[in-house]
């Protein structure tokens, strides 16, 4: 249920959020999932597989476009959480665009 | 055939085999990556180099104790927040699922000449390259009269452990209406806001069972981490419990006699019932001997946390000195992932990406009332530079502090589940 929460959740920023992503192929043809991996470093200190007892969600295996307009949301502020801001403002898009296809390369659990 | 000529046969393929060796061991042997500490900073380094070298690096931790009781949360064990297990764990996931080879031993000694770490056994272990993570050493003589003899009187209760356990057992049994003595490190030391979020703890135990009890905190340091956000805590929470008394007023401590349980100070002699006091800290005994120290504190370069002395030598989390990166539990996780990164990009040749670094520090005032510090930083040449930072607000809604204190619950699974899995 939480899942299903969140993933809704994000997928309404995609359509609120300012990047467009109706051309996602584009925005995603500089991913490098290995440089994701080693970024992705920053995210799992919080971020894990599995179920969680704490208000952090699992975005292992979530679709990419949804990782990157939650990342471009807190980027531009319009999602509340200031660990989440400090994270994504220092993000380019490639960076936005490999965290994202690295995550969603993975399994949930 | 005789059984001489069969030994004679065996030991002819025996030769054969190691010329045909040869090659491989000179050209494939496995390069040894040797960590000492198994925290924050060790921990992770060891499960990141094992796992995304995939076994091309043969890595070693050198860890004494078989069960790790984390620093970070144990004031939410002190204040019944958590129980003492949940902040326990065992080193099966590094061993089982990443191969690291796991060694319940002191690390006593290093020769850097022969790149060998010396064991409390007697054995020792060479190495390619060897990540320091010892956390901190206390520094009893920056008291008077404190000591490890005295230390079950007045617990630092700052490494965890039973020193944590036995500190709630005091406090839990201090006397109706009796004076709590909170003595905070100066500064630097390992996990800045520590000291405070285990007053608000402590303050929150005696609100609950004992609340005409009062806590002194005789702090050496003029401020304190988010020293805004605790007071008004307080003053909130607690009222008329919490006295905080800066050196200035206090003119420092002259004395501490742990048998009377007395603080002696130009402003008055404190009389405790129960008591908590956490020395000056350096860096964990091993970067000392290892010569990686320069004073109390080992330096780095940023771009990798190898040690400006040796470098085949790298120093994470408390014993670093990390420039603006707080010695906490985050700091010494972020920092392994820099340094794994570096050592196998320089041992295997995998691909070395930017370093960066990132720091977050909860802490709990009260039953849902988070608050939180945080930042972020790139490598400098010289030092590691804040790029930019955050704090909770004063007078944030109640909302917003638990939400931060759910997140804390978050975080903790996360960072664990990072080290040990």
């Amino acid at each position: 249920m939480a899942r299903i929460l969140i993933t809704f959740a994000a997928s309404a920023f995609i359509m609120m959020g300012s990047i467009e992503y109706s051309h996602a192929d584009d925005f995603f043809k500089n991913a490098d999932i290995a440089y994701g991996e080693y970024l992705a470093g920053e995210c799992v200190t919080c971020h894990r597989s599995g179920s969680s007892e704490g208000s952090i969600p699992n975005i292992a295996g979530v679709n990419a476009k949804i990782i990157a307009s939650a990342l471009h949301a807190f980027q531009t502020k319009e999602r509340e959480n200031k660990v989440m801001q400090l994270v994504a403002e220092r993000l380019d898009n490639e960076q936005i665009a490999s965290l994202a296809v690295y995550f969603a390369s993975l399994t949930s659990d | 055939m005789s059984n001489f000529s069969r030994r004679k046969f065996t030991t002819g393929l025996a030769v054969g085999s190691a010329i045909l060796a040869a090659p491989s061991l000179a050209f494939g042997a496995r390069p040894r990556v040797v960590v000492v500490g198994g925290g924050a900073g060790g921990a992770t380094a060891s499960r990141y180099i094992a796992k995304d070298s995939k076994g091309a690096v043969d890595v070693t931790l050198v860890e004494a104790s078989k069960r790790y009781y984390t620093c970070f949360y144990s004031n939410l064990y002190l204040g019944g927040f958590r129980n003492y297990a949940s902040i326990g764990h065992n080193y099966y996931g590094l061993a089982v699922n990443n191969g690291v080879n796991v060694v319940h031993e002191w690390a006593t000694s290093v020769d850097n000449g022969a790149k060998t770490l010396n064991l409390g056994s007697g054995g020792s272990i060479t190495y390619d390259k060897l990540v320091l993570s010892p956390g901190i050493s206390l520094k009893y003589d920056s008291l008077p009269n404190y000591s490890p003899e005295v230390q079950s009187r007045m617990p630092h209760a700052w490494t965890s452990g039973t020193q944590v356990q036995l500190l709630r057992n005091q406090v839990m049994n201090m006397k109706k209406g009796g004076t709590f003595v909170m003595v905070p490190p100066p500064n630097p030391y390992r996990c800045p806001p520590g000291p405070y979020e285990r007053v608000s703890m402590i303050a929150h135990l005696f609100k609950q069972t004992n609340p005409t009890a009062k806590i002194i905190i005789l702090d050496p340091k003029a401020k304190f981490s988010k020293m805004g956000l605790f007071t008004a805590g307080w003053d909130k929470h607690y009222p008329g419990m919490i006295e905080w008394i800066d050196p200035d007023t206090h003119g420092g401590i002259k004395s501490i006699n742990a048998e009377k349980m007395e603080f002696e100070t130009d402003l008055d002699t404190f009389k405790a019932d129960a008591a908590c006091v956490v020395p000056g800290q350096r860096a964990g005994t091993i970067a000392q001997s290892a010569g990686v120290t320069d004073g109390d504190w080992a330096p780095i370069i940023p771009a990798t946390m190898a040690s400006k002395a040796d470098p085949n030598i790298y120093v994470l989390g408390d014993a670093s000195v990390a420039s603006s990166m707080p010695k906490s539990g985050f700091s010494a996780n972020s920092q392994a992932k820099v340094a794994a990164n570096a050592i196998r990009g320089e041992l295997t040749g995998s691909r070395v990406f930017k370093p960066r670094f990132a720091n977050t520090c909860w802490s709990l005032v009260a039953t849902n009332d988070g608050i939180k510090v945080g930042a972020n930083y790139k490598a400098g040449p010289e030092k590691i530079d804040v790029v930019d930072k955050f704090i909770s607000q004063g007078g944030e809604s109640a909302d917003v502090r638990k939400a931060t204190y759910q997140e804390s619950i978050g975080w903790y699974e996360g960072i664990t589940t990072d080290m040990f899995s």
